[in-house]
């Protein structure tokens, strides 16, 4: 267990160096670089060389990388001239907003996903089965944009109870001051994600309502409730939560698309209008902090599965 | 060396299958035809593809519109006015000829994007899984560090350098869209490689290169084509979303997706022949894929097929 | 002989039965259905069988035959798709199929009990052993967690758990295969039931485990006063344990007697020729082992609807009758439904059981008897060990695991050496490493006379030409995505033998040597069943023309009809091409009907190595003994008359392998001195022990002598 423990950290290690060397060298090794992007296209050769001594962009590759890992280091990610603050100020603004969704979010997948998924395992290759696989395949062929929209169409225009823009807080406590705000952003962001999860909890359920010990389960006389709930569903969510961490990726996608659609002042919205107006400090800064959030959560889940799974606890401690 | 008689080795004769009189001999792509068409959804998937794809690369040699020049005349037209079957947008394009063009960026794009992803995924990945050890490591946890950045974030970072064009577009999403498939056939040939039929060929004296040539490819083929559905899936919502975000492909060129997006706007304004065609387009193209893709994986597998 | 009157008379289950013994459990004209994507399969049709309280009944057939299903059928617990379709469940009185459903759970769960054939998954692998064993506790009898406990501990203790107050709190992983099996029986039993099915119970385990899961099952029969179905595929399991034996064939019983009566003279032509097909009815003393009988073809499809007999088709007594006439069980003590039953035999015993101890074997058997050729293989000093180290990028050396420590042996040209051992013993090892499918970590391989470690490219892939490798499983050793046609020209490609027409031509004899139709050519793998398979694994392992030939349980896989077809070819192919086998299986008596020698493996040593009849009929080592003890024959109560050499405890882990005698731990002769470690001494019969069982025989010395 402590083995897996350090092998499993120092992998997520060499994650976050490689994602900082990829992210700074989409930056600087593409035509024209940070400079022309940052300045445009009119700008002369002279401002383009001006621009790069001053951010140091003219010394070789390598001491450059090292000069922002430095940075990093000391929580400098730089600074943006169109915000007018410091990459960290407002990363941090946004940051805790995001969480608050994709957590929000996340939470409502897992409550409605996990009966979802057991219901469609339990009666397998029936009606229920087939509308729900149905229902997930419609919502994963969606964008979740067009899938935002029929929300505010739905329940802002034709049945207007929710209103159609997210809380506009500065803080978290005002965001959550507005629950109702909160309702279609999180539910649009949820409803790919109970897709998602449900496909995984039903395979999981079939997976093990096939295996040998349900059939011992059946033997000892119990009912099919207490087969499927004490057996059956312990072992099909244990790597379900591996799935949340493999998960976060994506779901910080949607968030970025769902931010941009609600007009949610989050992280993603942050990013959109940033790569709109090609302020290169704030895409690299939040670039890099999502993927240190992803890589993180990952490790987390992976550890959390790792330490309440007896089959691997223990196998970990055995080797 | 003849044959021994029939009578030293009983049960030679009924040894057949059971069903050897009635079970005609078929090639394997037939059998796996065969199954792909028991499965009526995959055929479904199939017949949208085929009606999707002709409606938009074969319905402009019959429907003719102008898709270049603006008519600022004809804006916001209601389907059927002017001989507009489906109205017109914005700027006075014909929202029908319009849907045609833009579902042909969006198919090759979908296309062309998923088949790079997927190649240079099974590249990478066949590469890791047969040379294995340190550089199996290295190559993966590259793929790993890739994978944790959202690909959202990694494509609008790439658009927001990048000037966006069709090909540009393919470009992007096919050279970030690897990283799945990669894992897929890492994992597909390290699993092929220990199977007992490799070590058979190992023990006639059979080299490595016939082990990847006759055993591992052939095998493996299945599980890259039907990755390559979903991937030409995801791809077409990528444009989409790359669209929506602002950095599709700028006019007259036209997409599905960028056409919805641009029919957002018009939500409030009552114009839903701007908004709903081209999301049920999405939506059903994405939708064929899958399917067939759920189709391919039942008719590769040869498993399913044992008695 | 008061059995067999009118076979076709359909049988009333009551008509004839004592009115005193009230039979715990009947089953009348059972039909079950299982419903497949393609066409419904029937796979029980019209099971008639009853067990009366406290007896053993043994259900045996082959695969395919409804053994197992008649047992899920009983519990409820048939698989998707499957229903009793017909006929009555009658246990204690009651018929289970008209009773509502909770009331059926609650007698599944209190006054039955049942053991599934694998223990690795039939137990839950995230729940505690005694949460899992006290479980039905809890639900049917409503007893409280602390008591539920005690419960589970006290249950475990009977069945021979060491140390159960410690073994709750275990999770399954943490158990040997043998210890599952007894807490799946303690989970059984813990409710006291009055009925315990045994589905296959031994069947994935070692046979001195199985014998010692038997014996607790035997003995917890008598201790519960509850009956017990055995249902399994050997014959032998049930000749030393049951009172009465049901032999099913195809969806039907076709034959029931006690067990004396039904081993000592069966009536139903189908048992008759299953007897007949077990290596051990056809072994010899004189060492010139007599054919086996191989029952011809396939057992019948059973989505298909039949008439008449349902063995007919593969019967050598068929006649038009037995076709189209249903036959049913006839009545009496010894039944069966056969139109041309075998002639009841007198009561004594027939010629067919083995005699125990070798007399002065005659120097026929080839091989072993001509030491002066150069040896097909010879291994010297062989060892393989195996770094077992943590994954990832920190890894570190967790020490080694022995799987092969100093092996020697010779294969003589046309000869077969037996390897025999339980599951862990190196013998798959010792075949790989033969094979050069894996490189010794020290000793030395000699094919011919040649060290395989000193070739290199040509010359390392035309050694593989000499030897060749037959696997348990052909399916998986066959490319599924190639046909059979490609699959046997591999071989040939790979080596560069002959051009097109010159292999196809190859190919073609290659089939007629194996007993397989050209038709065969144009289909894949997954098209056959078992024994084709195997056909077809021996047909490309011949292409080649090898000397030698590894099979690595090539049988194991497979029923005994068709265990029997297979080995007969091997032998015939042997006798025509002069093929020399290392016959590699962890049965012993499949070993001993096809080897000339047999070498046995413990813990990745060679214990013992001689001629076949001596080491199987007058073992020198101990666990040799217990090997030998342990098979379950079909000679009913060899069992209890055996010297008895019982071994205990499990199977110490190769990762830290005692020192010395590495059997010591589990020896009853053990003493200090086999610490120290014995070597394989003795010239024809060789032991590795300090206190052999016996000296080696005066004929065999002598004959090794003489050759030397």
């Amino acid at each position: 267990m402590v083995r897996y423990l350090i092998t499993r950290l120092g992998q997520a290690l060499i994650v976050v160096v490689l994602v900082t060397v990829i992210a700074f060298l989409i930056l600087h090794l593409l035509p024209g670089g940070a400079a022309r992007a940052t300045l445009g296209k009119e700008a002369t050769l002279e401002q383009l060389a001006a621009f790069n001594h001053e951010m140091g962009y003219d010394r070789p590759w390598i001491q450059q990388y090292g000069m922002y890992v430095q940075r990093l280091l000391h929580g400098d990610l730089g600074y943006s001239y169109q915000l007018n603050q410091s990459v960290v100020e407002a990363i941090s603004q946004r940051l805790p907003k995001t969480m608050v969704l994709s957590l929000l979010s996340t939470l409502l997948a897992i409550v409605l996903a996990i009966p979802l998924g057991v219901i469609q395992a339990v009666r397998r290759n029936r009606w229920p089965d087939y509308t729900i696989t149905s229902l997930s395949l419609l919502a994963y062929a969606t964008p979740i944009f067009f899938m935002g929209l029929m929300m505010i169409i739905l329940f802002s225009q034709i049945w207007p109870i929710l209103p159609p823009e997210a809380p506009q807080g500065f803080t978290v406590a005002e965001v959550l001051a507005d629950p109702a705000g909160l309702v279609l952003p999180t539910v649009t962001l949820a409803i790919v994600t109970i897709a998602v999860y449900s496909r995984y909890v039903r395979s999981a359920m079939v997976d093990n309502l096939n295996e040998n010990y349900v059939r011992t389960a059946r033997s000892k006389g119990l009912s099919e409730r207490r087969v499927v709930l004490r057996h059956t569903l312990r072992n099909g969510l244990f790597p379900v939560i591996t799935l949340l961490g493999m998960y976060l990726p994506a779901l910080f996608s949607g968030a970025l698309v769902v931010e941009s659609l609600f007009n949610f002042p989050g992280m993603g919205q942050l990013f959109w209008q940033a790569a709109l107006k090609r302020d290169f400090p704030i895409l690299l800064g939040v670039t890099v902090i999502i993927s240190i959030a992803t890589v993180v959560g990952a490790l987390i889940a992976d550890l959390l599965y790792a330490a309440v799974d007896p089959r691997v606890r223990l196998r970990g401690s055995a080797s | 060396m003849t044959t021994l008689s029939q009578a030293v080795r009983p049960g030679t004769a009924p040894d057949q299958p059971a069903d050897a009189a009635e079970a005609p001999v078929r090639g394997l792509w037939r059998q796996g035809l065969v199954v792909f068409c028991e499965n009526r959804l995959a055929l479904v998937g199939l017949g949208l593809f085929v009606l999707l794809a002709g409606i938009c690369f074969l319905g402009p040699l019959f429907y003719h519109t102008d898709q270049v020049h603006t008519d600022l005349t004809a804006v916001h037209l209601a389907p059927g006015e002017q001989g507009n079957p489906l109205g017109t947008d914005g700027v006075g394009y014909d929202q029908l000829g319009r849907l045609m063009l833009g579902g042909q960026t969006s198919i090759i794009v979908g296309l062309a994007a998923g088949i790079l992803a997927t190649a240079l995924g099974t590249l990478w990945g066949a590469v890791a899984g047969f040379v294995g050890g340190w550089a199996d490591s290295a190559m993966m946890r590259v793929v790993d560090a890739m994978m944790s950045i959202p690909s959202l974030f990694l494509f609008m970072l790439l658009a927001a350098i990048v000037t966006p064009s069709v090909s540009m577009l393919i470009l992007i999403i096919g050279a970030f869209a690897w990283l799945g498939p990669a894992r897929l056939v890492r994992g597909e040939a390290l699993t092929l490689r220990s199977r007992e039929y490799v070590q058979a060929m190992r023990a006639m004296g059979g080299t490595g290169g016939r082990a990847v040539r006759r055993h591992i490819v052939p095998n493996a083929i299945g599980t890259v084509i039907v990755n390559a559905t979903f991937q030409v899936a995801d791809a077409i919502l990528y444009v989409a979303y790359l669209s929506f975000l602002g950095l599709g492909v700028p006019p007259p060129a036209a997409n599905w997706g960028g056409m919805l997006s641009d029919g957002l706007a018009d939500t409030y304004s009552g114009h839903w022949w701007l908004l709903y065609p081209p999301g049920i387009a999405i939506i059903l193209i994405v939708l064929a894929f899958n399917f067939i893709g759920d189709g391919l994986r039942d008719a590769f597998e040869v498993r399913l097929r044992r008695r | 002989m008061s059995e067999s009157t009118d076979p076709t008379v359909r049988h009333s289950s009551t008509a004839g039965q004592p009115a005193a013994a009230q039979p715990l459990l009947e089953l009348r004209d059972l039909d079950t259905d299982i419903a497949l994507r393609r066409g419904t399969v029937h796979a029980l049709d019209g099971v008639n069988l009853e067990v009366m309280p406290g007896e053993t009944l043994g259900v045996v057939g082959e695969s395919g035959s409804g053994k197992t299903m008649t047992a899920l059928s009983i519990m409820g617990l048939l698989p998707p798709g499957g229903r009793v379709s017909g006929g009555q469940i009658l246990f204690e009185g009651r018929d289970l199929r008209s009773l509502p459903a909770d009331e059926v759970r609650r007698i599944r769960g209190v006054r039955m009990g049942m053991v599934f054939q694998d223990p690795l998954t039939s137990l839950n692998p995230t729940m505690r052993i005694g949460v899992q064993v006290a479980e039905p506790l809890r639900v049917h009898e409503r007893v409280g967690r602390a008591e539920a406990r005690e419960r589970a501990i006290e249950i475990l203790r009977r069945v021979g758990m060491p140390r159960p107050d410690r073994i709750v709190d275990n999770y399954p992983h943490e158990l040997s295969g043998g210890m599952r099996q007894r807490v799946a029986i303690a989970m059984a039993l813990v409710c006291s039931p009055r009925l315990l099915i045994a589905d296959e119970p031994t069947t994935a385990l070692d046979v001195t485990t199985q014998r010692q899961i038997l014996e607790l099952i035997d003995d917890l029969r008598e201790e519960f006063g509850m009956a017990v179905i055995l249902v399994t595929h050997d014959l032998g399991v049930i000749a030393g344990r049951a009172d009465r034996v049901a032999v099913m064939y195809a969806g039907r019983v076709v034959e029931t007697a006690a067990t004396e009566q039904l081993f000592r003279s069966p009536r139903h032509r189908y048992t008759e020729a299953l007897m007949e097909a077990l290596p051990e009815s056809a072994i010899r003393e004189s060492g010139e082992h007599s054919r086996l009988y191989s029952i011809p073809g396939l057992p019948p499809d059973l989505s298909r609807p039949m008439a008449g007999c349902r063995f007919a088709p593969r019967c050598r007594h068929v006649t038009d009758e037995c076709r189209t006439t249903d036959v049913a069980l006839s009545i009496g003590e010894h039944r069966h439904a056969c139109l041309h039953p075998v002639p009841a035999a007198p009561a004594t015993l027939p010629p067919r059981v083995r005699v125990e101890p070798a007399p002065e074997p005659a120097d026929s058997t080839a091989g072993a008897d001509q030491p002066a050729a150069t040896p097909v293989l010879s291994v010297q000093a062989l060892v393989k060990n195996y770094a077992a180290h943590g994954r990832g990028l920190l890894r570190r050396s967790a020490g080694q695991v022995s799987a092969v420590a100093g092996v020697s042996f010779e294969v003589g040209p046309g000869e077969t050496f037996g390897l025999v051992g339980e599951s862990g013993c190196g013998k798959s090892t010792v075949g790989r490493l033969a094979v050069g499918l894996e490189r010794p970590t020290a000793g030395q391989i000699l094919l011919d006379g040649t060290d395989i470690a000193s070739l290199t490219g040509r010359e390392r892939r035309r050694m593989h030409r000499q030897v060749q490798l037959m696997f348990q499983d052909s399916y998986a050793a066959m490319n599924p995505r190639m046909r059979v046609d490609a699959i046997l020209a591999e071989p040939l490609e790979i080596q560069k033998v002959g051009d097109g027409a010159a292999r196809r031509a190859r190919i073609a004899t290659l089939l007629d040597q194996v007993g397989l139709s050209r038709r065969v050519l144009e289909r894949y793998p997954h098209e056959f069943s078992g024994g084709q398979l195997q056909r077809i694994g021996l047909a490309r392992s011949l292409a080649l023309q090898p000397r030698l030939i590894v099979g690595d349980e090539p049988v194991s896989a497979l029923d005994v009809s068709i265990q029997a077809q297979v080995l007969n070819l091997m032998r015939d192919l042997q006798r025509e091409l002069g093929l020399a086998y290392v016959f590699i299986s962890h049965d012993l008596s499949v070993v001993d009907y096809m080897a000339d020698r047999i070498g046995v493996m413990y813990l990745g040593k060679l214990v013992e190595v001689g001629p076949a009849r001596d080491v199987v009929r007058a073992a020198r080592h101990p666990y040799t003994q217990a090997l030998i003890d342990a098979v379950p024959s079909i000679t009913p109560n060899a069992a209890t008359a055996r010297d008895g050499v019982t071994i205990r405890g499990e199977l110490p882990s190769a990762l830290n392998p005692p020192t010395g005698c590495r059997f010591r731990t589990r020896c009853p002769l053990a003493q200090e001195i086999c610490a120290t470690e014995p070597p394989l001494a003795g010239n024809g019969h060789q032991v590795a022990c300090h206190f052999p069982l016996r000296p080696e025989s005066s004929k065999a010395s002598a004959r090794a002598g003489a050759a030397a």
